[in-house]
């Protein structure tokens, strides 16, 4: 009647243990994991407020448009997805992803592009391009001597902030920059820098304090994308400092890992190529509605209703995290498993179960 | 009534082999389910190792056998858990003195409802956070933390076993001197024996596989009576000298919080400008307030417009923390929880129990422990 179970915090990328209070098959709060080795049981708003994410806005049946979309069972969804996804021709298919699904549905998702000769693939990364390099444990956060930021952490971040404030307590020094006048980040580091442009910050850094050997130098970066972003991975690239990019979703590593990394651009232009889409997570329509109206059939799957779903000719309702086992990796590059706790509502499925049943349906083998 | 002293054992083996002490807490939660007095019974279960301890509520006496042993790397809390989400079920409870603190205040302002509850209370000289405890296992005991399959505290020491029987122990002060052992409000905190429960429950003068029960109410006298009618468990009277011996450790530890009382709330207070420092750092984010066992309104006024403010770079101290001392610090029952989880490690617990401990001085009234309600306390809100 009353549970309560460990699972893995879905609203950033720091990837916090939380436990979920579960009374009569509902969740109904959270309550501190302090177990966990990143956060200790503490948690940010967001992380407390994770448990309502099973509650609201749920999809509980497979949709069709007949006119408006209309309830139908799994078996007639997945007999009119596979066979339009059957009528066109590879190059026509496209698949995009979200940054918030489970590596298990990316390896999943990935195969079936594969099977199927799909290229047209990628997930949602919110501007920020693949990289390939060992990124800072969190630990070693804690452990600096020298912490340069950018962006708000101790805001957007807080549980990585907390890393920053230990080290701080331990002695390092802390040096933030943003664009804002003040930020929560800068009145607790030693100099806060108002920036214009990252690139002229970048110009104007002293290399001699980030050379230090004698030192452990962190580099935060947070808050910038697309070139931004690259410019500033490339400059402490070459350096001896250990940097830790912050991602936005809770499995953006995990989908970098394993699906090419998609700018908003790059998702337009995939959209501009293809006839028919199969959407699995994202939400395209709340940032490129107008690219979606090229689209002839529009296949979604996902465990809330959002712009997109109220798009879409099939609807495939999927679950939500704490209703499925699988891992995320956080954006430190730490994988961390997760279990099933409740069952999903009405007739939504496992994700990775859907996939495997819409290749199925196109006499795919996975 | 008139405190009464027994010591207790249950009578089934696999209780008594288990569970800590003969295992009497445990047999008296089954009694108490196989009777159908209560509809639940409110627990830790170990989770993935020793230092994972999850509240867990058991319906069916037969896992009962599954809560037993000790977790002192549990800072749970008890209290909201009850009051938010179990307070349509006839329960029983085992509590750590914070937990019944926190409840007992809870039961004064009608949350909790005192008719519907069993207390077995644990004696307790505190609690460790797990990942400090699996950093000091290493550091101290030269151990690989996954390597211990139990802990527990005895004369002083913190005793951790490995899987080969083997048995390791480092003195709590030594830990303590090098910031690791206890939780700092642990530390501090002068109520080992939880009186404010019906049974109060520990080894402390027990002969070896017994259970040394303080009998505090009429509820827990009349529990215990029947559970020993009925089999559950086996009763005799301790010794003199076993009372002694109790009353002895319970007294040095007593003294002991004191002496860290003064370190921790006069000694090393932070000063002013520290507490500008950590009050910077405060995101707002209402963990502090949410933990708190006792703090139970549905309408905010940390909520209210004027309270507000979304620009505000580190929320004025003044109407955050200096609203929430108004109207808590009174209740605090040092259970540390809006320390345990404060993202920006705020010692926020050192502030509230110093205002407790003035305010006691004061007027007399200990949170958690007095029958009445605070002096200055408003019915308004329940």
């Amino acid at each position: 009647m009353l549970k309560v179970a460990h699972t893995i915090c879905p609203s950033c990328s720091v990837g916090c243990g939380v436990n979920l209070i579960i009374k009569d098959q509902k969740a109904v709060g959270t309550y501190p994991y302090k177990r966990h080795p990143i956060n200790q049981g503490k948690n940010c708003k967001k992380g407390r407020d994770s448990y309502q994410i099973l509650n609201e806005n749920r999809l509980k049946d497979p949709l069709l448009r007949k006119g408006g979309l209309e309830q139908v069972n799994w078996e007639y969804a997945l007999e009119t997805a596979a066979s339009q996804l059957k009528s066109y021709e590879n190059r026509e298919i496209g698949i995009i992803a979200s940054g918030d699904c489970t590596n298990e549905e990316y390896e999943t998702l990935k195969k079936f592009a594969t099977t199927l000769g799909v290229e047209n693939i990628g997930y949602n990364a919110k501007n920020i391009p693949t990289f390939n390099f060992k990124t800072a444990p969190l630990d070693d956060v804690e452990n600096s001597d020298f912490i340069l930021i950018i962006g708000d952490i101790l805001k957007e971040n807080p549980l990585l902030g907390r890393r920053v404030i230990l080290a701080k307590e331990g002695g390092a020094e802390i040096i933030a920059a943003d664009y804002p006048e003040k930020t929560l980040t800068g009145i607790n580091s030693d100099e806060y820098i108002q920036i214009e442009s990252t690139s002229s910050f970048l110009d104007n850094i002293n290399r001699n304090v980030l050379e230090n050997p004698q030192q452990l130098s962190t580099v935060i970066i947070s808050g910038l994308s697309g070139e931004e972003f690259e410019n500033s991975l490339k400059f402490f690239q070459d350096s001896h400092v250990k940097l830790l990019p912050v991602m936005e979703e809770c499995n953006s590593r995990g989908a970098m890992n394993l699906l090419p990394a998609l700018s908003e651009d790059e998702l337009k232009d995939l959209l501009e190529k293809v006839k028919i889409l199969y959407v699995v997570g994202d939400d395209p329509a709340s940032y490129m509605e107008e690219s979606l109206k090229n689209i002839e059939f529009l296949i979604t799957q996902n465990f809330l209703v959002n712009e997109t779903v109220l798009m879409s000719d099939v609807v495939l309702p999927g679950s939500c995290w704490a209703e499925k086992t699988g891992s995320f990796t956080n954006t430190a590059g730490e994988t961390q498993n997760f279990e099933k706790i409740v069952e999903p509502p009405g007739n939504a499925i496992d994700d990775v179960t859907i996939i495997r049943e819409l290749a199925e349906k196109m006499g795919l083998e996975l | 009534m008139e405190p009464q002293f027994l010591l207790a054992k249950a009578k089934d083996e696999e209780l008594a082999k288990k569970g800590e002490c003969g295992g009497a807490v445990s047999a008296l939660f089954k009694y108490l389910l196989d009777q159908q007095l209560v509809d639940g019974v409110l627990t830790l279960t170990r989770g993935e190792d020793v230092y994972d301890g999850i509240p867990t509520l058991v319906e069916n006496s037969e896992e009962i056998v599954e809560t037993c042993g000790s977790l002192h790397c549990a800072p749970t809390m008890f209290g909201d858990l009850i009051s938010k989400h179990l307070n349509d079920i006839r329960l029983a409870v085992s509590v750590k003195p914070c937990d019944a603190m926190a409840i007992k205040e809870l039961e004064k302002r009608h949350q909790i409802n005192p008719d519907a509850i069993y207390k077995i209370g644990l004696n307790c000289g505190g609690t460790v956070m797990p990942i400090t405890a699996r950093k000091m296992i290493e550091m101290f005991y030269d151990v690989d933390p996954a390597e211990v399959v139990a802990e527990e505290i005895d004369k002083g020491k913190f005793i951790i076993e490995l899987a080969d029987g083997t048995h390791k122990s480092v003195e709590i002060d030594e830990l303590e001197e090098k910031g690791f052992g206890r939780r700092n409000n642990c530390q501090r905190c002068e109520l080992k024996i939880p009186r404010n429960a019906d049974l109060a429950c520990g080894n402390w003068g027990a002969e070896p596989g017994w259970t040394f029960i303080e009998v505090v109410t009429e509820k827990g006298k009349t529990l215990v009576e029947n559970a020993r009618k009925n089999g559950y468990i086996d009763v005799k009277t301790p010794s003199e000298k076993a009372i002694a011996i109790r009353e002895k450790i319970e007294n040095v530890m007593i003294k002991l919080a004191r002496k860290f009382q003064d370190k921790y709330l006069e000694e090393d207070y932070p000063a002013p400008e520290n507490w500008d420092e950590y009050w910077n750092r405060c995101i707002k984010c209402y963990a502090c307030r949410d933990v708190c066992p006792i703090c139970f309104c549905k309408e905010c006024d940390l909520e209210k417009d004027f309270y507000t403010d979304e620009d505000e770079i580190a929320p004025d101290p003044l109407t955050f923390q200096g609203v929430r001392l108004s109207h808590m610090c009174f209740s605090c029952v040092n259970c540390g929880q809006c320390e345990d989880v404060c993202p920006m490690e705020i010692p926020l617990a050192r502030i509230f129990h110093r205002m407790q401990k003035k305010y006691r001085d004061d007027t007399g009234f200990i949170a958690g422990v007095s029958e009445e309600l605070p002096p200055l306390y408003s019915p308004e809100k329940e």
